[in-house]
């Protein structure tokens, strides 16, 4: 029958020889693993859900001519094209906008022509008394802000007419946004409509992207775009990218400082049960250096212990942290918080490196001295 | 002329004040089987110890098949100890959670490499064929003390130190132990005993007899009885 080599077998009989101050520690190294795995998977999930929810807030990313070059400097209608060919699964959404400096009456208003599928995907806060334009091919109503459509005395299915230049169109007012942004004092339509009253036919101002992930993430994808659009510049939103890698960045930091806290418990209840196992086990080592077993080979059968306790108590931790991470998400985020693997080799090398440094204890088992112990001081 | 297996000059080991060893000097051929007796506080197990690599000498020498163990370091000390001495202990000193094949598997690991089928030949050799798969606690004293001996001897030891190895025995297996070290001294093992018994002391070719740490005399065994 095949044995196993003698360090296994001496490791297995050292586990069963100490199972009670060992449970003892892998119960600790169980209950840190647990909560560590737990606040691992609600900070990915947690990350994941709260970038999409960003996303709905407004564009991050803009894309746009360089600066100070007049109506030479309208980008081409092609370039949220040319962006959705790059298939980045990060951009959310991409809006062309066409800004026209035009008049109703003979007061200035700004009309903004875009793609309304995507900026509905990008501002999901936006409200609308009235009805949302649906399509993006639709010439003949608009949006208009609120801000605006007091100036204008608008209200849902009245008309406007607009004029730049020699040209007017007439459209008729589908809804009365408020952004709480500059769009309140513009009127949105089709961009088809706008390039018509501006006679730009094919050509926008800008385009507004919504880029999710991390500030990483979202700035890498800048750089993508960037080496992909010669000749315009790509600029993130640095408020609002700043802002959400601020708050991520805190739910990281407030997660791994519980995840450190939570370990270095876990490491003293090890400490607490290897303490007493060292004295238990100066005999042992005694006999052993006797033997002529040398002090890192002696350490080595210790720490091998204490590494599988650590694997032991971060795979039952894991087990108890993806329960626990999804009593978390019904409970707080009111969302079920789903296992995810990659948090299972950080679990258990968080818990080996919990249960070596609570191994510490047996070092000083290094320098039993033989001749003392065999004499039976 | 083949050089002694043992050499000790002017050996001495103070602990503190206490002067544990005082200028000790005697040789051991190889196969020979010597006794070290004397009172308690005498020095004898101090003497066994700093043969046995377990202790450092204070001043003087102690040599063991041409190694001086005072100029070991750690390392080459634990390797000396796995090569050339093989112990047995008045309390046996068996790790408790391993089996008797496992204690003897135990002193082959530290030396070198395992091998299953020596360790069992060694234990059947001192009678334990149908024992080797309890643990200490399953086992009488004597039973004990001889899974010691085939681990003292797993290795070829160079030398077999023994302390008391028969103290905690009845005489039953007193006389078993002795009659094994008996084969060990024909098979032409190099054997130092320490004992209180003037029985054990006669067996051995020469006693060593110390007194407040000074060897008072070294005597053909067969000389000393009075």
């Amino acid at each position: 029958m095949h044995t196993p080599p003698m360090f296994l077998r001496i490791l297995w009989k050292l586990l069963g020889a100490s199972r009670g101050r060992l449970a003892i520690a892998l119960i600790a190294l169980t209950s840190g693993a647990a909560v560590s795995s737990a606040l691992l998977n609600v900070n990915l999930d947690a990350e994941r859900k709260l970038t999409r929810e960003f996303r709905t807030l407004g564009a991050n990313v803009v894309v746009a001519p360089p600066p100070g070059g007049g109506n030479a400097a309208l980008a081409d209608e092609s370039v949220p094209d040319r962006i959705a060919a790059l298939h980045a699964t990060q951009i959310v959404a991409a809006a062309p906008y066409l800004y026209v400096a035009a008049s109703s009456g003979s007061q200035p208003v700004i009309l903004a022509g875009t793609w309304f599928d995507q900026v509905a995907k990008m501002n999901s806060w936006w409200q609308v008394e009235g009805n949302w334009v649906s399509s993006r091919a639709d010439q003949e109503h608009c949006l208009v802000g609120q801000t605006a459509a007091r100036q204008f005395g608008l209200a849902p299915g009245r008309t406007v007419q607009l004029r730049s230049g020699e040209r007017t169109i007439s459209l008729t007012v589908s809804g009365i946004v408020t952004t709480g942004g500059a769009e309140d004092s513009q009127i949105l339509t089709s961009l088809e409509s706008a390039q018509t009253l501006a006679g730009l036919s094919g050509r926008v101002s800008l385009v507004q992207l919504s880029v999710s992930g991390t500030s990483a993430e979202i700035e890498r994808v800048t750089r993508t775009l960037a080496a992909n659009l010669a000749g315009l510049d790509v600029r993130p939103v640095r408020q609002i990218a700043a802002a959400e890698g601020s708050i991520l960045g805190r739910i990281r930091g407030l997660i791994f400082w519980t995840i450190a806290l939570i370990l270095v418990l876990s490491m003293l209840g090890v400490l607490a049960s290897m303490a007493a196992l060292a004295m238990e086990r100066r005999r042992d080592v005694g006999l052993m250096k006797a033997l002529g077993g040398t002090v890192p080979r002696i350490m080595r059968l210790f720490l091998a212990e204490a590494g599988t306790l650590g694997i032991l108590g971060g795979a039952l931790g894991f087990l108890v942290g993806v329960l626990l991470a999804r009593w978390i998400g019904e409970r707080v985020f009111g969302i079920p918080i789903s296992a995810r693997l990659e948090v299972l080799p950080i679990t258990i090398a968080l818990t080996i490196v919990a249960a070596l440094a609570g191994a510490l204890p047996l070092r000083l088992l290094g320098r039993v001295r033989p001749a003392e112990i065999l004499r039976g001081e | 002329m083949t050089a002694p297996l043992v050499q000790v000059e002017h050996l001495e080991k103070r602990f503190g004040e206490t002067r544990a060893l005082d200028r000790v000097s005697f040789d051991v051929d190889a196969g020979e089987w010597i006794a070290i007796m004397g009172p308690s506080g005498s020095g004898k197990t101090t003497l066994i110890n700093i043969l046995g690599g377990l202790d450092r000498p204070s001043a003087g020498r102690a040599a063991v098949d041409g190694l001086e163990i005072g100029n070991l370091g750690e390392r080459e000390l634990s390797r000396y100890r796995s090569e050339k001495i093989g112990f047995v202990f008045q309390q046996f000193h068996l790790v408790p959670y391993l089996t008797a094949l496992e204690n003897v598997m135990l002193a082959q690991y530290f030396h070198s490499i395992t091998d299953e089928k020596e360790a069992e030949e060694a234990l059947r050799r001192v009678g334990l064929a149908d024992r080797m798969d309890h643990v200490p606690a399953e086992l009488s004293g004597g039973e004990q003390q001889r899974v010691a001996i085939a681990r003292a001897l797993i290795n070829h030891p160079k030398l077999i130190l023994a302390d008391e190895p028969t103290g905690n025995l009845d005489e039953v297996n007193e006389a078993v132990v002795l009659n094994l070290l008996h084969e060990l001294h024909d098979a032409g093992h190099t054997i130092l005993v320490v004992t209180h018994s003037r029985a054990i002391g006669n067996l051995a070719d020469r006693r060593l007899e110390l007194e407040h740490g000074r060897l008072a005399r070294i005597s053909a065994a067969f000389l000393a009885e009075e």
